[in-house]
């Protein structure tokens, strides 16, 4: 085995240049192999900790709970904390709305309400206030120590009571949050004590706040289940039940990253694997022979194969270390670049890299380091069994025989054609690539799966043109939208049933607006919510579409037929295409019983499907169900309006977006305003950071498989070293050297175009229609990735011009002379 | 009689280590047009070196060749190796054919290196001058050791090079076929009125030439 191992180590020396070049490969692969994963599991990590930085933690509030209910659910095992909140009343101020409320210690950490200094109330006229709430009341010359006089109303069951008057002690002030600056909501944190003092025990009732023992990767929908079975076993009502949605989304662990991760790697693994492979059996030909004498002197086939395998594994041992050193170089750089693209419209990356940056949270993960390696090794050991089998398996006889130059390694003849008449550069080229097809082929195929890949990936980037998603997404320029939440309990004003009743897009409203400098047109669209036995439990959208949008609606009818005329009765609708992805029974010609959500009217209407079209979320304001706007209006005697698409002659002025929040600041609970920029600008980076990473991955991968052709080339010209000697003492110039050599390299780019071009063109084209019908990032338009083929093309044109010029500088550090008599 | 080729104080010297080899030792000799010239020499005489760098294919450490008035050395290398197509033709003793061409391609490949129109009829009488024209799209690894050598002959006559230099044609031949290849080698003197220059160690072969140069140690010795 000694002998052996040595044999092993002297091939690496001898085969340098084929041997670093798959150091090279298996360095990238490695490299590939830490940051994927790494990216990956920093993103989720960094994503949880600012979760737990930013978001109140408790899973879920129970409401009205009695003090004596206090302590049973306490005690209930699949309850890991808990803590405390109790409205006491209200101060009276007229500059904002400030709430008092009691926290326990429990209740505050649960909240992540941060005491900035001094201590929690405890006796019955302390308090803890915010500086921005001392403003509001006109007492901010007011600090810790200080006593002042406050008015307020105390909260017994949801009624307030009469205006009382006490003087507090301010014991400690509470960060302001930046969103109560906004909205003028304060919060003043009072006492158990005076809680007690003011509200009778028979009628105090506590928001018992918790979190449930669970995994830290368990799916929202089990804590949802768990919570539900707490509130069960409670008696707890389902309207006093308050899911912290926001968290526990948040906290969500999305089933499709680790597979993408996987995805990913495996993609990756491929790629080493062709790679390497096909490094070894381009150059394996040479090897037959040397190997076959081996054999002849006694090797076994195991000791064949272990030669094989071992060679490749000390080149693996240099290059992952090396692979995994870069890697953790690069880590942060890699890291905050995809971080970079997100900054400025997401406070959440800003705390994010404030925790790496403070080392609350490492960028570097041992196992990452354990699985990058033996992932690598597996790569490396996968490329290697068949040269091992190959080699293993060569017949003494045969192997001795073997001219590399003249058969392929079957022994057949490999070329059948008749002679050309004359000889040309071009038909040199030719004769000697397709008298090595199977390496031609390897490389080719080799090269250009990955360029397939990067293809169909730039094919979905292209169409992902942030203008086009951003026009679909939104009419107009500026867009005032209620907001319409029908499941939080704490604003019932938001439930669509109560808006209709006072509708702030009113008239009004809409004189307002249309009034304003720079507003050309105001489309307004209408929303009703409604119920059906055939959308079970779920309520749907039907959307009132405005006359001047007739022809739109009828453009996109991708089956069946209606004109906006049949759709003004009120009994005809036309559905998205999307709402077939919930209820794929639906179909033209059925009937829907619709029940519109008035909660204490009843209002059935049926409507007849009369077709299926395929709209922009823009057009339907995510309403499945449309009608024209005379129609929706025959289904509601409310107003129904839902939002205003306002037209400028500017795409974008903050003037214009003051000016609409200027007007809509009365209504600014239920009002919200959203302009074309933002959403461009949203979609720009996200796709800019999304592009960036893919382009960087297959960066790295289109190294990995460039070292095939850097191997090809090597090998063509390494096997060839006579013969071309022998072509330049025939009378071949340098330049002619190079120009055939460039020919050869060119074929295999072409080839390698050919295929990743065109077979990647070709693939693109039904994914972009599949991810089209998925809206995947908006896609609306095939847009060619024009820029991507360019930079393909020139980069491979740019590496084999780079390959060729070292090569002939390679073969010309030789005399002619010693090329001559160079034999193998 | 014009001279075709004159070697003037010809000198390449090799470090093998410490010690210092004179592979060719200011040597100085003259090729006569249509002549044939065989250079003997023992093995290591520098015969082969003297041939390399009468061909162009190795530069000396000083002296000249000219060559049809040229001096070859002064040319660049693109210059040597437009001339090496035109005016010289190469017999090596292990043939060099190119292994992926055919017969064919192989002889016409120096016309193809220098763009030149191939003639059908010339390369097919020159094929069939050395009995290859049946073999004509037949590659190298197909050819006895024989065909191999016409093959080179036939390559080094198809661009109607000034001067074929042949490096011990028929070193890796057996005797018959070894009387043939110097048959063929004649002919060409003689029908084609080629000039011919041949380095052997065989005494019998130099006798079937027009003049004998004797080299030994880099240095002519005698002309015979």
């Amino acid at each position: 085995m000694k002998m052996v191992s040595h044999i092993a180590f002297e091939n690496i020396r001898y085969y340098k240049s084929r041997n670093i070049l798959i150091g090279i490969a298996i360095f990238l692969t490695t490299l590939l192999l830490y940051l994927v994963p790494s990216t990956g599991l920093n993103l989720i990590e960094g994503q949880f900790a600012v979760v737990n930085e930013i978001y109140p933690t408790w899973h879920a509030l129970f409401r009205d709970v009695e003090e004596n209910e206090v302590e049973k659910l306490a005690a209930y095992h699949d309850i890991s904390t808990y803590g405390l909140r109790c409205d006491a009343g209200r101060i009276a101020s007229e500059e904002a709305d400030i709430f008092m409320i009691y926290l326990d210690e429990n209740g505050f950490l649960l909240y992540k309400t941060k005491l900035l200094e001094g201590e929690l109330p405890q006796k019955e006229d302390e308090i803890v206030v915010s500086a921005n709430l001392l403003k509001a009341i006109g007492k901010a010359d007011k600090s810790i120590g200080d006593r002042i006089t406050l008015s307020y109303q105390i909260l017994q069951a949801d009624t307030l009571g009469f205006m009382e008057e006490k003087e507090f002690l301010i014991t400690g002030f509470v960060e302001d949050q930046a969103s109560g600056e906004q909205s003028k909501v304060y919060s003043a944190f009072v006492s158990k004590a005076f809680l007690e003092q003011e509200i009778p025990s028979n009628i105090r009732t506590y928001r018992f706040l918790f979190q449930v023992n669970s995994r830290k990767d368990a799916l929202t929908s089990e804590l949802e289940n768990k919570i539900n079975s707490i509130a069960d076993v409670f008696g707890i009502p389902d309207n006093n039940i308050l899911i912290n949605d926001d968290y526990l989304m948040a906290n969500y662990v999305d089933p499709a990253i680790q597979p993408a991760i996987i995805g990913i790697m495996a993609i990756v693994m491929a790629a080493g694997i062709i790679t390497i492979y096909s490094v070894y059996y381009i150059g394996m030909t040479d090897r037959i022979q040397e190997f076959g004498r081996i054999k002849a002197i006694g090797a076994t086939r195991k000791q064949i194969r272990w030669i094989v395998l071992l060679e490749g594994l000390l080149v693996a041992f240099a290059a992952i270390p090396i692979g995994l050193i870069a890697g953790s170089v690069r880590l942060k750089g890699v890291f905050y670049l995809f971080l970079h693209f997100f900054q400025g419209e997401n406070q959440s990356i800003h705390i994010m890299k404030e925790l790496f940056d403070n080392n609350q949270l490492s960028l570097f993960h041992g196992w990452i380091y354990a699985a990058a390696t033996l992932v690598a090794l597996l790569t490396v050991c996968v490329s290697l069994l068949r040269p091992m089998l190959i080699m293993s398996r060569i017949s003494v006889i045969e192997a001795i025989r073997f001219r590399p130059e003249c058969t392929d390694r079957k022994g057949k003849r490999v070329r059948k054609e008749k002679s050309f008449l004359e000889i040309t550069l071009p038909r040199l080229s030719y004769i000697y690539l397709t008298g090595n097809k199977k390496n031609t082929g390897i490389t080719i195929l080799s090269m250009g799966i990955t360029g397939v890949f990067l293809m169909v990936t730039a094919t979905i980037l292209s169409c992902a043109n942030p203008k086009e998603i951003a026009n679909g997404e939104m009419l107009g320029q500026y867009e005032v939208v209620i907001k319409v939440d029908n499941r939080n309990k704490e604003h019932p004003e938001r439930k669509w049933n109560n808006i209709i009743r006072n509708n702030p897009l009113n008239c009004e409203l809409k004189k307002k607006i249309e009034e304003l400098e720079g507003v050309t047109f105001v489309s307004e669209f209408d929303y009703i919510r409604v119920f059906s036995d055939s959308f079970g439990e779920d309520s749907e959208g039907v959307g009132g579409v405005p006359e001047e949008y007739a022809s739109q609606l009828e453009d996109g009818i991708i089956e069946g037929t209606a004109t906006y005329e049949d759709l003004k009765s009120g009994d005809n609708v036309i559905i998205d295409k999307d709402l077939l992805q919930w209820y794929p029974d639906l179909k033209i010609g059925d009937t829907l019983v619709l029940n519109v959500d008035l909660e204490d009217e009843e209002c059935f209407r049926e409507v007849t499907i009369l077709a299926i079209g395929d709209y922009s979320t823009g057009f339907t304001n995510y309403n499945d169900l449309l009608m024209a706007k005379e129609g929706a209006r025959k289904l509601c005697s409310y107003n129904i309006t839902e939002s205003y698409h306002i037209f400028t002659s500017k795409v974008y002025s903050s003037d214009m977006e003051q000016a609409l929040h200027e007007l809509i600041a009365a209504d600014s609970d239920r009002l919200q305003i959203q302009t074309w920029q933002e959403v461009y600008e949203e979609w720009s980076s996200s796709m800019a950071t999304i592009s960036g990473a893919c382009y960087m991955f297959f960066g790295i991968l289109g190294a990995i498989c460039v070292m095939n052709i850097i191997n090809t080339m090597i090998h063509s010209v390494h096997v060839r070293k006579k013969e071309i000697g022998m072509m330049q003492a025939l009378g071949m110039t340098d330049r002619q050297l190079i120009g055939m050599l460039q020919q050869e390299g060119f074929l295999y780019i072409l080839g390698t175009l050919i295929l990743s071009i065109g077979v990647g063109s070709a693939l693109g084209y039904p994914v972009f229609l599949w991810a089209k019908e998925k809206g995947m990032f908006g896609i609306s338009n095939y847009h060619y990735p024009a820029a991507a083929a360019g930079i393909i093309s020139l980069s491979l044109l740019l590496i084999q011009i780079i390959l060729v010029f070292s090569l002939s500088r390679a073969v010309k550090k030789k005399t002619l002379v010693e090329r001559i008599r160079f034999s193998e | 009689m014009s001279t075709i080729l004159k070697v003037e104080n010809l000198i390449k010297y090799y470090k093998t280590g410490e010690a210092v080899v004179k592979a060719v030792d200011n040597t100085n000799l003259e090729i006569i047009r249509g002549e044939f010239t065989v250079i003997v020499g023992r093995s290591g005489s520098g015969k082969s070196t003297l041939l390399h760098l009468i061909g162009g294919l190795d530069r000396p450490d000083s002296g000249r060749v000219i060559m049809d008035g040229q001096d070859i050395f002064s040319m660049k290398e693109d210059q040597l190796a437009r001339l090496r197509r035109n005016k010289i033709g190469f017999i090596f003793q292990d043939y060099n054919l190119i292994p992926s061409l055919t017969v064919w391609e192989n002889v016409v490949l120096p016309l193809g290196l220098d763009k030149k129109k191939v003639r059908k009829d010339k390369i097919m009488e020159i094929l069939s001058k050395i009995g290859m024209e049946d073999r004509k799209d037949a590659r190298p690894d197909t050819l006895s050791g024989g065909q191999k050598q016409r093959t080179a002959i036939a390559r080094a006559l198809a661009a109607s090079p000034a001067i074929i230099l042949a490096d011990e044609p028929t070193g890796n031949l057996d005797s018959k076929t070894e009387l043939e290849v110097m048959s063929l080698l004649k002919k060409c003197v003689n029908e084609f009125g080629q000039t011919l220059v041949m380095i052997t160690h065989d005494e019998t072969i130099a006798q079937m030439a027009d003049k004998v140069i004797y080299i030994e140690d880099g240095k002519v010795v005698t002309v015979s």
